[in-house]
């Protein structure tokens, strides 16, 4: 009983621990500090906690805390799924969702998702999961059998995934999650000689191959490859197999879990972007302050090895996108000295967006780093080997993620990466210039501060809007803005790749693309406009800007510009909306600042104010902009 | 697995359900919550704590948490 013992004595107080927390009866009404809570479980304890967790009505939670982002997930798939329900709810709500889930009865994926009438597809669920094993295959191949009975069972399921994927296309609402099927030990070790086996490795990993290919031409579709999330578990617990027809042994579940988690956290506009790093012990070995530039070991020793196999697996994350940056309590002019002349150092000065070295706080560094960035916290993960500032960072900053490496340097590349922080479902060449665009934006917030006022400075910039109806290539990074962007996003409403596609060829609506460059290089594609027309009106549906070119009035050159494209056309008003959410208020005044009035809410309680524009004095471009526009392709009418 | 109130607490803590020992011999059909999917997480947790197996199928077999112990027990 010693786990119960344990978590009985820290509930004796003020129920500051999850469990005390669910003992008390209180999980729905502090619901908000279960993120932080679960940060701190370990693997099952996660498990337990979820079993707790999938207990609690939403519709409580929601009572408490009606702001609470809510994610419906759809659960089927061949055998019993069900025990991915309370592992699945408590990897959302580390993230701070809610999950509203339905499991489907046992081996209904069929039924479930080739049929665009069935219950499933009526639920709209934005996560639907077919949870795929291998008994997919093997309960229809006949006994005995050969790997060629193998290979045509396969097939036919191949098909039947390619059915699925394209009546999910049509029908389907979200995102379609399937994964690959290891193959078990115990199908292959049927096959006494080696030849044999080989034939069924090779035809299954083909079938394995051809499912993760679905991904290419179904935008909706993730086909998660679950051979790797099964390399430090146990693919299958056979007393569970047999007697329960559970696909998975409970721990790869958790694993399987942990990354539906990210894809749904990133599906909800909360993807972590930054990683920031401390120094001593963490990317090298020993302390700089006092072993020196040249006494720091990063090559020359094994531990020096593992920390440069730790450098290299960070630098790899940068250039996919992730944001990297450093905080240190260490002097500034030797930690760049130590970035600059160690020649055995991966990291360099310019692979960091930010690089802070002095003796505050670290959580005072990194909210200003955040705020540097226009970024929030609950985009950064930290990682240090300190477990006092980890934390410290943990209690001040709980949004932040928070990874201790507080062990042997080889275990520092797998305890970042088994929590896939920073996994979307598509990374756009827009992400891998990142780290130079957001320099080149901090240079530029040092650049303002040389000037008298604001106009000046935005005269300097030279800025270049460029307003044009979007094209196919533009979809994924317009799906990544209404993604991702949470601050200027006027209703927040997140697009899947194949949303948008859909709007680009729907005669009624018009997408405009947004790209800015100014001195310092081009942004690339920062923003949208979604609009529809309706007979003489405009209605625009979201207006979204990445944060990094704020402030600089493209927001009212992009508007100006639209309103002369609707007077041009024929419009006699243009209607907008806000959404609010936590965290978009800096738009909420957006539209009543640029001409629009204030329209009376069609029903009372809902939150979304509509706004008009009658068109008959044009807004004006900010004099500062240079604007190119190109509405070829936009509303005639 | 020494005693039924063990059992029942366990319940309670590792699968949050609020049974007490007055349910002990009612049929888990009719324990609200109950379905079988939460009893292999009961039988991870026990055979962890014990560090040894207990029969599944008879487990899955009981009707009862009484039922649940009389397998259990000795484990």
């Amino acid at each position: 009983m010693a786990s119960r013992e344990a978590t009985t004595g820290r509930n004796s107080g003020s129920a500051t621990d999850f469990f005390g927390l669910f003992r008390a009866g209180d999980l729905a009404v502090r619901y908000p500090e279960v993120p932080a809570l679960l940060a701190g479980l370990d693997g099952l304890e996660m498990i337990r906690a979820g079993q707790l967790l999938s207990r609690l009505d939403p519709a409580a939670v929601l009572s408490a805390h009606p702001g609470t982002k809510t994610i419906r997930v759809a659960i089927t798939g061949h055998g019993e799924v069900a025990q991915l329900q309370p592992a699945l709810t408590a990897e959302l709500a580390r993230h701070g969702l809610l999950a509203r889930s339905v499991v489907a009865p046992f081996d209904s994926y069929i039924f479930d998702l080739a049929d665009p009438a069935s219950r499933l597809y009526a639920d709209r669920p934005d996560i639907t999961i077919c949870l795929l094993d291998a008994t997919v295959v093997f309960d229809e191949v006949p006994v005995p059998w050969c790997p060629e009975d193998v290979r045509r069972v396969f097939s036919e399921k191949l098909r039947t995934f390619e059915q699925i994927a394209a009546t999910f296309a049509m029908s389907g609402h979200g995102t379609l999650v399937l994964n690959t099927m290891p193959l078990p030990y115990q199908s292959a070790a049927q096959l006494v000689d080696y030849r044999s086996r080989a034939a069924l490795g090779v035809l299954w990993r083909e079938g394995n191959a051809e499912l993760l290919r679905l991904m290419e031409s179904n935008p909706a579709l993730v086909v998660l490859d679950l051979e790797p999330m099964a390399e430090d578990v146990r693919l299958t617990d056979q007393r569970l197999r047999v007697y329960a027809s559970a696909p998975f042994t409970t721990e790869l579940t958790a694993n399987y879990a942990r990354e539906i988690g990210h894809l749904a956290s990133g599906l909800a506009g909360q993807g972590r972007k930054c990683l920031v790093l401390d120094l001593d012990g963490t990317i090298w070995d020993g302390v700089l302050g006092e072993d020196g530039v040249d006494g720091i070991a990063i090559s020359d020793s094994y531990r020096g090895q593992a920390f440069q196999t730790f450098q290299q697996i960070i630098k790899q994350l940068g250039a996919r996108g992730v944001l990297l940056a450093v905080v240190s309590k260490n002097e500034a002019s030797v930690v760049r000295e130590a970035l600059r002349d160690r020649p055995d150092m991966t990291l360099r000065e310019e692979d960091f967006v930010r690089i802070v070295a002095n003796w505050r706080p670290k959580h005072e560094n990194l909210a200003e780093i955040a705020q540097a960035l226009n970024l929030g916290l609950d985009s950064f993960v930290f990682v240090d080997d300190s477990p006092y500032e980890c934390g410290l960072v943990r209690r001040e900053l709980p949004a932040v993620a928070v990874i201790c490496v507080d062990g042997d340097p080889a275990l520092h590349a797998g305890r970042l990466l088994r929590d896939g922080w920073f996994s979307t479902r598509d990374s756009t060449d827009e992400d891998r210039g990142r780290t130079a665009r957001y320099r080149d934006e901090l240079v530029r917030k040092d650049f303002l501060d040389s000037f008298e006022s604001i106009e000046d400075y935005l005269r300097e910039l030279q800025i270049v809007v460029r307003v044009r109806s979007a094209e196919s290539g533009d979809v994924p990074r317009l799906s990544q803005l209404t993604l991702r962007t949470n601050q200027f996003n006027l209703t927040t409403r997140r697009m899947q790749q194949s949303e948008v596609s859909a709007l680009l060829q729907d005669p009624g609506w018009m997408v405009l693309a947004i790209n800015a460059s100014d001195r310092f290089g081009d942004k690339g594609l920062v923003g949208a406009i979604f609009a529809r027309r309706q007979a003489d009106v405009i209605y625009i549906d979201n207006f979204v800007l990445s944060c990094r070119v704020f402030s600089r009035g493209i927001e009212q050159g992009c508007l100006a510009a639209l309103l002369d494209h609707a007077i041009a056309s024929g419009v006699t008003a243009v209607f907008g909306e806000y959404r609010p959410t936590a965290k978009n208020g800096i738009v909420g005044d957006l539209y009543p600042r640029y001409g629009f009035r204030p329209v009376p809410a069609a029903t009372i309680g809902d939150k979304t104010a509509r706004f008009r524009h009658d068109l008959r004095e044009p807004l004006e471009r900010p004099v500062h902009l240079q604007m190119e526009e190109d509405f070829s392709g936009g509303l005639s009418s | 697995m020494n005693s039924l109130e063990e059992l029942i607490t366990l319940i309670q803590d590792e699968l949050g359900i609020a049974v007490t020992a007055d349910d002990a011999g009612r049929s888990l059909d009719e324990i609200p919550g109950w379905d079988s999917v939460h009893l292999l997480w009961l039988v991870t947790v026990v055979e962890r704590r014990t560090g040894r197996p207990a029969s599944l199928p008879d487990l899955l077999e009981a009707r009862d948490i009484e039922g649940l112990y009389t397998v259990l027990e000795g484990a």
